[in-house]
């Protein structure tokens, strides 16, 4: 069946996820592991897709040049192969950057499949959209033939459970400003939903953004200098990490305004 | 993840349903016919959140029917591989993970060797999805905790 990135050394705990450097060295292992054979072939075609995603959500960051490579890659492509179990790691020699770049989540798959005319939801604001209906329909409950579907009651539920924050206006807001690095649509609303503590746990968990880390680092170098020099007086971070912790710590502030 | 988006569908509609209240008719048969409604290209269809436009009828030959092109907006659902979602663990069977242990019993869970995480019914989970099956009516995943930053949120055996 499916196989797994394997990694080191990592608990199934949250609270106990490794430090930075952990986290780092982690990836480094995995790189040499592929090396050795190891079955990657599943966050490869994931690589593929994600191009795709880039070139269709059309999000505003979006430089059409960022992937060109495998501008061509199809989705369905890339789950062929993963099914088939037979992991061919490609034999030239990459650099890191491009290991990371194939090791993309398959998080656009999705985006390859719909249309245009798609808005990605952060949990938060599909409850403000669905908790409307709901009370439109204790309006209309006097009709019997209307009622709420099974999926609604679940939708909402789930949304509820998922939902951080309790104004999605100024978390949208404060997450936009990390647009113009390329961050898509989709991926804002993976970064929202999950309330992410740390750089480390975006970039674990949004892997399609180490790419845009390497691509982007010079654009975002010219940003996050007056960044690094007001909010953080630490020259060990990466610029693009200061500038996910940054945003990150807004996005909570922002919460935490909503909330009161 | 939750969608919003712009779907198209042609809607029958018996004659008896013409007359001043057509449209509300119309939006009615579309609640009634979509929402709940799983595809695998779209997902669920959580809810219909407005009409965007409701073309002209079309009498169908040889019955009463029309077929009205409906453009509306709604909510929908659909999981996909990569994404990272929140989860409640609603049963426990035994596809065991390298390095937990299961335990059978009234609460059947998985414990970890030092049993400082525990895995069973109610518990929240942090998952990355690494495959979907779609059916007619029904989306399934498969998911994995092994990875960083990935595991039980919330233990209610802790709390």
């Amino acid at each position: 069946m499916f196989t797994m990135p394997q990694k080191k050394g990592v608990k199934s705990s949250l609270k106990s996820a490794s430090g930075k450097e952990g986290t780092l060295k982690g990836k480094d292992d995995n790189s040499i592991k592929s090396k050795k054979g190891r079955k990657v072939q599943f966050d490869t075609g994931a690589g593929e897709a994600h191009l795709n995603f880039s070139s269709k959500s059309g999000g505003k960051g979006d430089t059409p040049t960022t992937f060109p490579k495998a501008g061509g890659g199809q989705a369905g492509k890339g789950d062929k192969t993963f099914s088939s179990g037979k992991s061919s790691v490609p034999k030239t020699p990459q650099p890191l950057e491009l290991r990371i770049e194939n090791g993309l989540c398959q998080l656009p798959t999705i985006y390859v499949e719909l249309p245009e005319n798609v808005k990605c939801l952060m949990a938060c604001e599909a409850v403000d959209i669905l908790q409307v209906i709901q009370e439109q329909m204790v309006l209309l409950s006097k009709d019997p033939t209307i009622k709420a579907s099974l999926a609604f009651d679940r939708g909402l539920q789930y949304a509820k459970r998922g939902s951080h924050y309790t104004n999605p206006q100024s978390v949208r807001k404060v997450l936009e400003t990390l647009t113009k690095y390329g961050v898509t649509d989709g991926e804002m609303c993976i970064i929202a939903d999950v309330c992410p503590e740390t750089a480390d746990e975006v970039f674990a968990l949004v892997p399609s953004l180490k790419a845009k880390l390497t691509l982007l680092v010079w654009e975002m170098r010219i940003w996050t200098v007056p960044v690094v020099k007001t909010c953080m007086d630490d020259s060990h971070l990466h610029p693009f990490e200061i500038c996910t912790t940054f945003s990150c710590h807004l996005s909570c502030a922002a919460g935490t305004e909503g909330a009161m | 993840m939750f969608f919003h988006i712009v779907l198209e569908r042609n809607m029958q509609l018996h004659p008896r349903h013409f007359g001043r209240s057509l449209r509300e008719n119309i939006v009615s048969k579309l609640m009634k016919d979509v929402e709940g409604t799983c595809s695998g290209r779209h997902g669920f269809v959580v809810a219909i959140t407005g009409i965007e436009n409701i073309g002209k009828g079309l009498i169908r030959d040889g019955t009463g029917f029309v077929t009205f092109p409906v453009k509306y907006q709604c909510v929908v659902f659909r999981p996909f591989k990569g994404e990272i979602l929140e989860a409640v663990v609603t049963m426990v069977n035994k596809l065991i993970p390298d390095d937990m242990e299961f335990q059978s019993g009234d609460m059947p869970n998985y414990t970890t060797s030092d049993g400082s995480v525990k895995i069973q019914k109610d518990s929240e989970v942090r998952l990355k999805i690494i495959g979907t099956r779609v059916d007619a009516t029904e989306i399934f995943c498969i998911g994995t905790i092994k990875d960083d930053f990935l595991g039980v949120i919330n233990d209610p055996a802790a709390a």
